[in-house]
């Protein structure tokens, strides 16, 4: 849980997160929102998170989207695709068949209902910190990312290894894209905040 | 132009000398031109501006004026003719007409003999509107031989599209007294107002008249034939399949051949705008038939989720398919259901007549630890070789609920409403409905079972388990089976919560998830309320796309047209995608008109081509097929004044939503809090959960 106080921002970004059940995407959120680390309870559906950044002098707001990885959640979190300027395709380092749905599954869905043909991907290898237990190698996260034409990382969202800088890296990746950052820019009509930002800060979990 | 010049004559030599001024003036001074617009008083020099579009360039200007110069003049028309003779030619010219391609044409003279004609003669003016070219079944189908639609539909969308921001809502357009293009409108004002004086007691028999006219009921049987090839053109297949199908979604239209694409030739075939607003209420009675009827829309695909990427009246329709092949499957399902248990109970009688043990083949039970048989319902198929934990009995993966059909402006609507509340109540929803079906398949189920089913990363098999698998110890204590993954097992574990309030209830019996008849609803009243700019422009978007994707193979191989073909697909992508649609129809019609050229008059085009290289070479400036759009470009004026407008839309879009956002309240009242632990003691649980069973 957080609540963050009323911010003043200048552009808002629609960031969303996806990859298999188990991955650890709701720890990867939770890491960079709250820099705390917990084994949190399969997420229901749909969650997400606000946080206020400032980068490269611009004041920025992040609606982060953590989707449920199960398979029959996906029509529901199909929706949240729409508009997202930013997606992270997560998987677990441990286990390979997280990598192997990425291209098998995830990007599939990205091209189904992504709206956004510019929208900046980020394949992020998570769990890092199992090192012995690895079965994907860094290269082969490298040369897929490559491959789709996405950043890469890799981190650990237990020890909070490259967190912060995943989630930097994605943002920076946006701001340089034009017509993202017009998108996001608080004059454009289409953002859902420009009538009342005021109510859109509290964060909660679901249910 | 020459009928325009005669008339100007009939005025003293002043007012003529006036009007060509003024022309003159326009050509010269085009970023002025709605000022002048509004303030020319004079009903004939105020039609100039809309004869001749100061964004067309000086050789264009010139052409048009000359075709329309042969076309239009009638070879025995003289100066000494009354005017009884002259209505005569004009009818007999007209009565010459039978392509649609001229059709557009007509139109931009037809309304000025309407004027003409009132102010001698009212009868004379009803007759002519009774000549009015009317679409209908047979004209629309002989203009399928064009290769494209003609450039004069897409003009008159343009047209409605312009008209249709000026409106505040579809039943403007329907009381308006039948104008057709915003100048005509103004102009037309005073004669509006004393037309409406005469003709108000009319007009409901008109609109009446209209819906049952026999050339319209024909057509809307046409529209939704479901066997018919109506407005059916032959597309090339020569093309990849991604490249036929990724123009229509790059421009937010609709896919070659559907219902949207042949509503749209059909509208823009009406001459005027109170026709159009007509016909769409007719085809909103009809939806709405079909829908209390269960009939599936032709042209939309019968069970796909919306594609956002098409224009939203596209979403709503297959929105309206999805929910009928929701209510047959529901239907279906149910009546399956009640035949099982209609079967388990006469089962249960035979039972005890004859003694038998085996019950009839399609009733599905299950056997309790204690031996009780129960019956599974709501069973689909088994869940490959799983077995129940606790009573070794296969797993069912159940029949479920579908979740919800959301188009673009309702997941808009439920991602703020998620925003601003911080309820994400669909996910539980929809994971206690899962929960309920799958208990309703399986009896004797526990939580680790529903978590193997539905969340395999969650569980993880013991290796003792696997050797132990050919011998039955039912004493074996569960922990040496396996377990839940440490996330699962975490107190407060929602999933837990869920499943221990949950009851076993087939799918078919639980409130639904997703109510087809509450959208179904909200669809139609929105396609009721629906902005006519809204409308005509997806309408205008989708016929654009439709003409540019059969007209891609023809001339993507032909070396004169390839590259002017496509920097004129780029521009509508590029148009399209921009917000501001309103301000680029003219534009946009321009570059048809261009492909249309290429596509039945290639000579001439290749002429106008070469014309614009010399141009280009002799002044030096950059070469682009479209230099007189920087004009508009640079206009920023014309672009706040559209700002302003556009805000509006937006604002009657999102309050015609009320009704969804009262929807997701209810829901989130469900899942506002967790619910309190102490709710649910372990003891009563337990017998509620057994009393749930329907033991035989």
């Amino acid at each position: 849980m957080e609540s963050s106080p009323t911010q003043e921002f200048e552009y808002l970004f629609k960031l969303l997160m996806i990859g298999d059940s188990g991955v650890g995407k709701s720890s990867l959120l939770l890491c960079f929102t709250s820099d705390s680390f917990e084994d949190l309870s399969p997420t229901i559906g749909v969650d997400f998170k606000v946080k206020y950044l400032t980068m490269e002098g611009k004041k920025l707001k992040l609606a982060i989207w953590d989707t449920a990885g199960q398979e029959r959640f996906r029509t529901l979190t199909s929706s949240y695709y729409r508009g997202a300027q930013g997606i992270i395709m997560a998987y677990d380092v441990t286990r390979r068949e997280t990598f192997t749905n990425l291209s098998e599954i995830w990007a599939k869905e990205i091209d189904l209902y992504s709206t956004n043909p510019e929208c900046v991907k980020m394949l992020v290898g998570n769990k890092v910190d199992k090192e012995s237990d690895r079965v994907v190698t860094k290269k082969e996260g490298i040369d897929f990312a490559r491959e789709c034409g996405c950043l890469f990382t890799e981190c650990s969202a237990k020890t909070r290894a490259n967190v912060q800088q995943c989630f930097e890296e994605l943002v920076l990746k946006i701001l340089d894209t034009p017509s993202l950052l017009a998108e996001g820019s608080k004059g454009n009509k289409k953002n859902i905040f420009k009538d009342k930002p005021s109510q859109s800060d509290a964060t909660s979990s679901c249910c | 132009m020459e009928e325009q010049t005669f008339v100007s004559k009939a005025r003293t030599a002043f007012h003529s000398a006036a009007a060509k001024a003024e022309r003159v003036l326009l050509d010269f001074k085009s970023d002025r031109e709605d000022h002048d617009k509004q303030s020319s008083p004079n009903t004939f020099t105020g039609q100039q501006p809309e004869a001749e579009s100061p964004h067309t360039n000086e050789n264009d200007s010139k052409l048009r004026s000359e075709l329309k110069h042969i076309k239009w003049r009638p070879p025995h028309l003289g100066i000494k003719q009354d005017w009884q003779d002259r209505i005569k030619n004009i009818r007999r010219g007209r009565k010459e007409v039978e392509d649609t391609d001229k059709v557009g044409d007509a139109s931009m003279a037809v309304p000025f003999y309407d004027d003409n004609l009132y102010l001698l003669n009212m009868k004379n003016d009803l007759e002519a509107k009774a000549s009015e070219a009317i679409p209908s079944v047979e004209s629309l189908t002989a203009a399928t031989k064009d290769p494209i639609p003609p450039s004069s539909v897409l003009k008159q969308l343009a047209i409605a599209v312009e008209a249709g921001s000026k409106a505040k809502s579809m039943k403007d357009l329907i009381a308006s007294s039948g104008v057709s293009s915003p100048a005509r409108e103004r102009a037309g004002l005073s004669f509006s107002a004393v037309k409406a004086l005469v003709l108000r007691e009319k007009e409901d028999k008109l609109t009446s008249e209209f819906t049952s006219n026999e050339k319209v009921v024909q057509l809307i049987n046409s529209l939704f034939d479901p066997e018919g090839d109506f407005l059916r053109r032959k597309i090339n297949s020569n093309l990849e399949e991604t490249a036929m199908t990724s123009l229509p979604r790059d421009i937010h239209g609709a896919p070659p051949e559907s219902l949207v694409v042949k509503l749209a030739e059909i509208l823009g075939n009406y001459k005027t705008l109170r026709k159009m607003a007509l016909f769409w209420c007719r085809v909103v009675a009809e939806l709405r038939k079909l829908w209390s009827e269960e009939q599936y829309l032709p042209g939309v695909p019968q069970n796909e989720i919306p594609d956002l990427k098409s224009c939203l009246l596209y979403q709503h329709f297959q929105v309206i398919n999805c929910c009928i092949s929701r209510k047959r499957f529901r239907i279906i399902a149910t009546e399956s259901l009640d035949s099982m248990m209609m079967q388990a109970n006469s089962d249960i009688k035979e039972s005890t007549d004859c003694c038998a043990g085996a019950p009839a083949s399609p009733v599905l039970y299950a056997r309790l630890n204690s031996g009780e048989l129960v019956l599974r319902l709501g069973a689909d198929h088994p869940a490959g070789d799983m077995t129940l934990l606790e009573t070794g009995e296969p797993v069912y993966s159940p029949i479920t609920q579908e979740g919800p059909l959301l188009t673009e402006d309702l997941i808009r609507e439920t991602e703020e409403f998620v925003l601003r509340t911080g309820s994400v109540g669909a996910g539980c929803s929809q994971l206690l409905s899962d929960m309920q079906a799958f208990k309703a398949a399986n009896p004797g189920c526990i939580l680790e079972d529903f978590v193997r089913w539905y969340s395999p990363p969650d569980w993880t098999d013991n290796e003792a388990s696997t050797e132990d698998s050919d011998v039955f110890d039912s004493g074996e204590p569960l922990s040496t089976r396996g377990q839940l993954s440490q996330r699962m097992q975490k107190e407060g574990n929602l999933w837990r919560e869920l499943w221990e309030t949950s009851k076993p209830v087939p799918a078919v019996k639980q409130a639904p998830l997703f109510d087809e008849d509450l959208a179904l609803e909200g669809i139609l009243n929105a396609f009721e309320d629906i902005h006519p700019s809204d409308l005509f422009g997806q309408l205008f978007v989708s016929l654009l796309g439709l003409g540019f994707a059969i007209a891609e193979p023809m001339l993507s191989s032909n070396s004169d047209f390839s590259k002017l073909f496509y920097d004129c697909k780029e521009y509508i992508i590029v148009a399209c995608q921009n917000n501001k649609l309103n301000e680029k129809v003219d534009d946009l019609v321009q570059v048809y008109e261009t492909v249309e050229k290429m596509l039945l008059d290639p000579e001439e085009a290749l002429k106008m081509i070469r014309q614009t290289e010399e141009s280009t070479m002799v002044t030096g400036e950059p070469r682009s097929p479209f230099r007189t759009l920087s004009l508009i470009f640079g206009g920023k004026d014309k672009l706040l004044r559209k700002s302003v407008s556009k805000d509006q839309t937006n604002d009657e879009e999102k309050s015609g939503r009320q009704s969804f956002s009262s929807f997701f309240d209810s829901k989130s009242s469900l899942f506002g809090k967790k619910p309190p632990k102490s709710g649910f003691p372990s003891p009563s649980a337990k017998s509620s959960i057994d009393t749930g069973w329907t033991v035989v």
